[in-house]
């Protein structure tokens, strides 16, 4: 008898349906699997045959010759999400369940030796394609029911182990209830309003938030670097459902969401230390690669703290994805492709000591040792990084004072309504940040480029930055409702471009 | 490329290189700006036809493995619009002849630019730290321009910090930069660059000098020496800024050793860089409080020539922010503080101190902005 159950495979976020076939076969008992499977996967024939062996009611499938295949074969399989339909299939070709009960029945998740079940990484892709693919149920292990009931019009069927499957799919027991997960979740992240002082910061930020721009902030240890950045997510607009379940499938992916945790509306924010390595950093690992900083920070923030301390060649590797909102990771095994629009939030120290501008502890470097530091901070990433501050310690009397600044929602109200304007100037989604230099242009109001152009003469700033001044200004612009960039707005955005400018005097 | 109007250096290309004298001038510059004098003194006592040129040529080829004759030595300034003048030379300015005490006279003044108001005009010199505050850098400023203002000549060394504010301040009455490395060195880079300090010093009919070769690097020990040059072409010293070990120091002492008047900008007492104002003032240097101490002490007049309508030009800053700038003054104030202290939003405030940088009105620091120019009456 032949019987099928579907699966999915993942490379990367890219879903591909594959059709776990079983049937009984001649030659020596056991239980063969071809399809292209890795070690995992080839793997998955002991567990399962031992797991139908332990588990009460099933007979042992030891002694039938079983051939195993997984379709499309020339589609590289790996994990362990594959045992759950290779038993189901296997049930159904030994004929322990009728081959009906498996029509629109989709499976994904680990068994162990005793035939309970074992959540595997990436289940919330894995149910979001078996919808698009018309699956009628999917039968997930308990702890990733949770997350798999993310995706709507989809039956989830989470079982605790084989024996559940079995008399579930039978109709001899009920499907488990699985709590309905609140969508937009009432979780708040950090708000601005625990920010004391920093007004020039607070209101980079919000232009950072409004544009999409990439933002640098140099100071020394202690003046709210960390604590800034960890707020921008609250004055970003929220996450739509799509872009939350697209947000929330990638983390499942690289296995670092808790299986129970709801639905995020909130961007996320990564902050990868220093020291992280490449593939750490834009993705990566043996096989298929699994997706890095950059991607987990997709529609989120990436902060990334001792800039100056991250190797060139780290460095080097974000360049693909900030210019293009998604990394392509090519390996032996697999091209895969993660998406990677992140806001990037560089923060380095002033100086080599940390403590130049800082009142904690006197910098003790010199003005040359600063300088070949500061020189650095250049190059082809920090070329994309449109608004540049350099910030500095609160005093503590501020620090502990009341609040002196506005709530998040307040701003995030600002920035909502100036992506709004952003994206009736040049469609849906368009960030000002990725708005080329003659867009930006087209929207100046007379004598402006030129007014930008003698600024920046006259503060003695490179020319490299007038572009992004410019378009930096537009954000400015949209966030003050104006039409057309005026004066105003460029001698704002001047202010942002602390690289450029001379540090003389 | 030709030198004309420098003597010597006919002499130079002539003259053999006396092994002896070879010698000597190594084991002297093994102690950089010590005993040229005496040397040169030495040279033309053994030899009337050793001349000022051969002592230069001779150093030029114990140290500079690729400058081995004078030919070359004259195209490393040239290239650069370097002119040399040795002493006894016109353009040798008079006052160090004049009070030079010891043995280390300046051997060579390699210049760009005019040396002759060092010996027509008074003439100070503001020196302090490298790593200075933006108070330093405000009251330094202040002091500069008062003086440059009252025609007194402003001479510094070339650092960043003190010294190039002081010099920042003073441009447009032309001011004397003494380098601490040779010419055709970029250092500090800054103001190396085409559009830099240096640039703008000559742009403005200053001076930039030094003793050294060509290419010679800013090694502590010539950075050292450079600053007795700094302080025999002053009539006073006045010290901003440096911690117990500043060079500003050594200044000081040179002036003191020569007679020349030191004073000193009382500081923050709990700040290192106090030190080296609050050691000079311990060891009776007097205070500098004011320019008005500073042209008394050089019997310069106060006159302040009055410049068009500079009280009544419009600000560019919102209300309240110049008022604010010019109690401050020359203190600088970071823009958070005075957007929460005048509750003015920080989008306003950066829009219109750009527009106060671009007119010139204020100048921006690390530690905040400052009026430009002290704030009428």
């Amino acid at each position: 008898m032949l019987a099928t159950v579907g699966s999915v495979a993942l490379v990367g976020l890219e879903p591909y349906r594959v059709r776990v076939e079983c049937s009984t076969s001649g030659g020596l008992p056991g239980f063969r699997v071809v399809g292209l499977p890795d070690s995992a996967v080839r793997e998955a024939g002991k567990r399962v045959s031992t797991a139908i062996r332990r588990t009460k009611g099933l007979t042992a499938i030891g002694e039938i010759s079983l051939v195993l295949n997984l379709a499309p074969a020339a589609l590289r399989k790996s994990g362990s999400g594959y045992d759950l339909p290779m038993a189901l299939a296997a049930l159904a070709a030994t004929g322990q369940l009728d081959i009906g009960l498996l029509k629109g029945v989709f499976a994904f998740g680990e068994l162990g030796l005793d035939g309970t079940t074992r959540d595997v990484a990436g289940v919330l892709p894995v149910a979001n394609a078996v919808q698009r693919f018309g699956g009628r149920r999917l039968v997930v292990p308990v702890r990733s029911a949770v997350e798999a009931s993310l995706v709507d019009d989809l039956q989830i069927v989470p079982v605790a182990d084989l024996e559940e499957a079995v008399e579930v799919l039978k109709g001899q027991r009920g499907v488990r209830h699985v709590d309905p997960v609140t969508h937009s979740s009432e979780e708040s992240p950090p708000d601005l309003i625990d920010v004391r002082g920093q007004q020039v910061a607070r209101r980079a930020l919000e232009i950072a938030a409004a544009g999409g721009h990439h933002v640098l902030m140099v100071g020394p240890p202690g003046c709210g670097k960390s604590m800034l950045a960890h707020r921008l997510p609250s004055i970003l607009p929220r996450l739509d459902l799509h872009d939350a379940l697209e947000v929330a499938s990638i983390h499942s992916i690289a296995g670092c969401r808790a299986p129970d945790a709801p639905l995020s509306t909130v961007p996320p924010v990564e902050e990868p230390h220093h020291s992280a390595s490449t593939a750490g950093l834009i993705g990566g690992g043996a096989g298929v690669p699994r997706p890095g900083a950059v991607s987990l920070a997709h529609r989120g923030v990436l902060f990334l703290d001792e800039l100056l301390e991250v190797p060139r060649n780290v460095l080097d590797a974000l360049r693909e994805p900030l210019e293009s909102g998604r990394i392509t990771l090519t390996r032996a095994e697999a091209q895969v492709r993660y998406p990677a629009r992140v806001l990037l939030v560089a923060a380095t120290n002033p100086c080599p000591c940390g403590h130049l501008g800082g009142s904690r502890r006197p910098c003790r470097c010199r003005p040359d040792q600063v300088d070949r530091y500061r020189s650095r901070l250049s190059g082809p990433l920090l070329d994309r990084i449109d608004l540049q501050l350099e910030l500095r310690p609160v005093d503590r009397d501020r620090l502990i004072g009341p609040p002196d600044g506005e709530p998040s929602h307040v701003v995030a109200r600002r920035v909502l309504a100036a992506r709004g304007v952003a994206a009736e100037r040049w469609g849906e989604g368009a960030l000002v940040r990725d708005a080329s230099p003659e867009q930006v242009r087209a929207t100046c109001g007379s004598g402006v480029v030129e007014r930008l152009a003698r600024a920046m003469e006259q503060m003695g700033m490179s020319a490299r930055g007038f572009d992004r001044s410019l378009r930096v200004a537009r954000t400015i612009a949209d966030l003050a409702g104006a039409e057309t960039v005026a004066k105003e707005h460029v001698d704002e955005a001047v202010a942002y471009r602390l690289i450029d400018r001379s540090v003389a005097a | 490329m030709s030198q004309p109007d420098v003597p010597g250096w006919e002499q130079i290309s002539a003259a053999g290189t006396d092994p002896e004298l070879l010698s000597a001038v190594v084991h002297r510059l093994a102690r950089p700006g010590t005993g040229a004098a005496s040397l040169l003194g030495a040279a033309l006592e053994r030899d009337r036809h050793a001349t000022p040129g051969e002592a230069v040529r001779a150093i030029a080829a114990a140290t500079q493995p690729d400058v081995t004759d004078a030919a070359d030595l004259r195209r490393a300034w040239g290239r650069r619009g370097v002119r040399v003048a040795l002493p006894g030379d016109p353009a040798y300015p008079e006052r160090l002849l004049a009070s030079w005490p010891d043995a280390s006279l300046p051997l060579i003044l390699a210049f760009r630019g005019d040396l002759r108001r060092l010996d027509r005009e008074r003439t100070v010199a503001i020196v302090g730290a490298r790593r200075a505050t933006g108070y330093g850098k405000g009251i330094a400023a202040w002091l500069a321009e008062a003086c440059s203002d009252a025609g007194v000549h402003v001479v510094s060394g070339g650092a960043v910090g003190i010294d190039a504010t002081a010099h920042q301040a003073a441009i447009d009455g032309g001011t004397s930069v003494v380098l601490g490395c040779g010419h055709g060195v970029d250092y500090p880079r800054q103001h190396a660059q085409p559009r830099g300090l240096f640039g703008r010093v000559l742009e403005a009919g200053g001076a930039l000098i030094s003793e050294q070769l060509p290419n010679k690097p800013p090694r502590p020990g010539v950075v050292r020496a450079r600053n007795r040059i700094v302080a025999a072409l002053a009539d006073a010293v006045v010290v901003v800024e440096g911690t117990t070990r500043s060079g500003s120091l050594l200044t000081a002492s040179a002036a003191a050793d020569r007679g020349i008047q030191v004073l000193a900008v009382p500081g923050d007492v709990k700040r290192p860089g106090s030190g080296a104002p609050h050691k000079l003032l311990a060891e009776g240097a007097a205070p500098c409080t004011s320019p008005d101490d500073l042209i008394e002490a050089l019997g310069a007049s106060h006159h302040r020539p009055v410049r068009e309508a500079e009280p009544a030009a419009p600000t560019a800053l919102p209300s309240g922010v110049h008022e604010l700038l010019a109690r401050r003054w020359p203190r600088p104030i970071r823009v958070d503080e005075l957007s929460s202290v005048l509750d003015v939003p920080a989008a306003t405030l950066l829009a219109s101190i750009t527009r106060a940088r671009v007119a010139g009105e204020i100048v921006e620091g690390a530690d905040g902005i400052r009026l430009a120019r002290a704030p009428s009456g």
